[in-house]
């Protein structure tokens, strides 16, 4: 964000065929950012030979060319453009069209629409700016911890103490636990490995991390929603795997797989989960609850990678 | 159809011989008494015509139809037990009474009455469905009439055969009515999506507007006017939510799945505190079919017992180290096959078990014995629902200081609608 006010702003091209969502959109955006729009795909594609954009965020069923294919071809077209789909339909239908065309990020169309989601996903989007659960908190209403679980014990008690603060403080915790359960053995026990690739530790043995093997915990609130992050330096996820692990839980295939049921679980049980990673350096899950229930609607599929 | 009928034109078809027959070898019976010329050769006849008389007799009470035989005056000349008993009237007060007045207690012969229609074409009659009200309940009844001739060619008898079609029926109905709603559903839940993309849009610039008045010109008023139309949009949106809540079923995932490997793979994955020092016994039966499910869901329901299980493992545990006594926890997993076409799957645990006063309310929404916040209470009224939606049965017991929980999911998915 900081970018913008002194330099130039991103440029956004919006496509979409329903005109009153291209405007609100623009309606939105054209306060930080230059904003273009297209009622579909060809038409974007001629904007964009005319003009450099930042980012482009597509609906994804139009006329002629399709959402996942004109992003397909966008992103062949200009090396390091940023795309993402906006849909009002149930993003678990195409978690498969996003794996085959690696789109990783999908907006949900919520009644009301969450434009302050959009901001964070924009902002990260556009800044490479991803990493920090604060990203997606209301920077003036914002509460925010942040603890580092260097053994199994640890992790432990640092899972009782959220999910006991978010009880004692909302009354829920929703599927916290259970989540938390599910990522954090995964960050203590799963991401660690030796040198020929097998797990470092045995899973719910007492285990003291070697110092380089920490995971850092944020856990936060603002007025509309609750939330943690779970950062390990050792986890090996790429958006890749990520999509093709969602997608074979989301298709019922990959229930004897080993791994990815939590990520599926998580995303299942959590209002949002977000996945930042940076290759081979880290690994960030975000996992946010609203309070109230007017931005369930569908999952999003949120996953950046730098 | 067609072939219920002709099945059962053949069988009735059968019986009129049958009757036939039986009411010669009668005639026959009583001539011989009345000339009462005693051999030894007569008396092995008479014998054998007894013994036919009675095995006719035998069948003809055997037949789960109502059969009822009538003269030209509609008077009943014989019945079956089973017509007896399903009028409520022992035979020998049926005999000689008016069709009509035993079966549907009419004074007068019905309107349309079938056996009518036989006297007088001599063919086979049918009406499809007549309705009688038997102990506060209305069943449905299909007749059938068929002639039976004399000598001469004229019709002596009409033979009623009387079918009970109220279960038939009432599966019909419940066939037409689930097609219905499941046509509704499809189409809800097609409509549903469409709106949503019309409504977002709605309600994404009323709080545009709402939310940068200034930009757009309007006043206090319109703002407020336009709070309206955001909370419109929301609610029509819930409303289309609980729609497509109701119309989910069809979206459904449905595979054949190894219902052993599921549960080793998710009572492998669950991660709870204590799990270590609790024992694990398996006892699921080999070359179990592969069951029609929704994987995803019923992994929700093990995950759910089995984390209640060890909750309730963990409890006793606190509970038996507070008063000093020793305790392991203990979790049984089974599934074996049941009958024909079911699994059943069991979870057991000798935790700290369900209280006999909250036995009957565990599966209610809500209802949780945990302290608030500790669990929703949702668990298990889930767990019931995708069950039920799986056409299977989840209960609870006690057996031997376990609490057990069965689930029954047929192999092959009947879909509750």
């Amino acid at each position: 964000m900081e970018k913008m006010s002194e330099k130039q702003p991103f440029r956004i091209l919006v496509v979409d065929d329903e005109k009153a969502i291209r405007m609100m959109l623009l309606d939105y955006l054209e306060n930080k950012y230059e904003v273009d729009t297209a009622e579909n795909g060809k038409a974007a594609l001629e904007l964009l030979e005319s003009k450099k954009f930042d980012l482009v965020i597509s609906d994804i069923n139009m006329p002629g060319i399709n959402g996942p294919e004109l992003l397909f071809k966008i992103r062949s077209l200009y090396k390091g453009i940023k795309t993402a789909l906006i849909t009002a339909y149930n993003i678990d239908d195409y978690i498969r069209i996003a794996k085959d065309y690696c789109i990783t990020n999908i907006i949900p169309k919520t009644v009301p629409f969450n434009f302050l989601e959009l901001d964070s996903i924009i902002n990260g989007l556009l800044t490479s700016n991803i990493f920090g659960l604060s990203r997606y908190l209301s920077e003036n209403q914002m509460v925010l911890e942040k603890s580092l679980i260097c053994s199994s014990k640890d992790g432990r008690e640092l899972r009782e103490s959220i999910v006991e603060n978010f009880e004692t403080k909302f009354g829920t915790s929703g599927d916290m636990k259970l989540i938390l359960d599910e990522i954090i053995t995964n960050a203590i026990y799963h991401a660690p490995v030796l040198e020929d690739g097998t797990e470092k530790y045995q899973e719910f043995s007492d285990i003291t991390l070697e110092p380089d093997e920490y995971i850092q915990i944020e856990y936060g609130y603002d007025k509309e929603k609750y939330g943690v992050s779970i950062t390990d330096y050792k986890g090996r996820l790429t958006k890749e795997t990520v999509l093709y692990k969602i997608d074979r839980q989301i298709a019922g295939e990959g229930l004897l797989d080993d791994s990815g049921r939590g990520i599926h679980m998580s995303r299942l049980f959590a209002d949002r989960m977000i996945i930042n990673i940076e290759s081979n350096k880290r690994t960030e899950v975000i996992l946010i609850n609203y309070f109230s229930n007017r931005y369930r609607g569908y999952k999003p599929l949120y996953i950046n990678e730098l | 159809m067609n072939l219920l009928f002709t099945a059962g034109f053949v069988f009735v078809t059968a019986i009129v011989v049958l009757l036939v027959l039986y009411s010669r070898l009668q005639k026959k019976v009583e001539q011989l008494k009345q000339f009462h010329t005693y051999t030894e050769r007569d008396v092995t006849f008479s014998d054998q015509i007894i013994i036919s008389k009675r095995e006719l007799e035998t069948v003809f009470d055997a037949i789960s139809e109502l059969i009822c035989i009538i003269d030209k005056n509609y008077r009943i000349v014989r019945v079956n037990k089973n017509y007896a008993v399903s009028v409520g009237i022992p035979i020998r007060s049926i005999l000689n009474k008016h069709c009509y007045q035993v079966f549907k207690n009419r004074s007068r012969i019905c309107d349309k009455c079938p056996a009518k229609e036989t006297f007088k074409t001599a063919n086979v009659a049918t009406q499809k469905t007549v309705s009688y009200r038997c102990n506060d309940e209305v069943r449905y009844y299909e007749l059938q009439t068929f002639p039976v001739f004399d000598e001469t060619g004229g019709i002596i008898r009409v033979i009623e055969r009387i079918r009970d079609v109220t279960e038939e029926k009432r599966f019909f109905e419940q066939l037409v009515r689930s097609e219905k709603l499941a046509s509704i559903g499809i189409m809800t839940s097609g409509v549903a999506h469409e709106m949503n993309n019309p409504l977002s849009g709605i309600s994404g610039i009323a709080v545009n507007l709402l939310q940068m008045p200034e930009k757009y010109g309007f006043n206090e008023k319109a703002v407020s006017r336009i709070t309206m139309i955001a909370d419109l949009a929301s609610r029509a949106t819930r409303i289309m939510n609980d729609l497509l809540h109701l119309s989910r079923k069809h979206d459904q995932a449905n595979i054949k799945v190894n219902i052993n490997t599921l549960l080793v793979k998710t009572v492998n994955a669950i991660h709870l505190e204590g799990i270590t020092e609790t024992e694990y016994q398996y006892d699921l039966e080999n070359s179990l079919q592969p069951i029609d499910c929704d994987p995803s869901k019923i992994q929700q329901v093990i995950v759910n017992l089995v984390t209640n299980a060890l909750q309730a493992i963990q409890e006793e545990k606190s509970r038996c180290e507070s008063i000093g006594k020793e305790y392991k926890g203990l979790l049984q997993i089974s599934s074996c096959r049941q009958k024909e076409k079911t699994v059943l799957i069991t979870v057991s645990d000798n935790g700290i078990g369900v209280p006999e006063k909250n036995s009957s309310r565990i599966f209610d929404p809500f209802f949780s014995t945990r302290p608030t916040g500790q669990g929703t209470g949702l668990g298990l009224s889930i767990s019931h629902k995708i069950i039920e939606e799986h056409g299977g049965k989840i209960f609870f017991e006690r057996i031997d200081g376990l609490t057990r929980f069965s689930i029954k999911l047929p192999i092959e998915r009947k879909y509750n609608v």
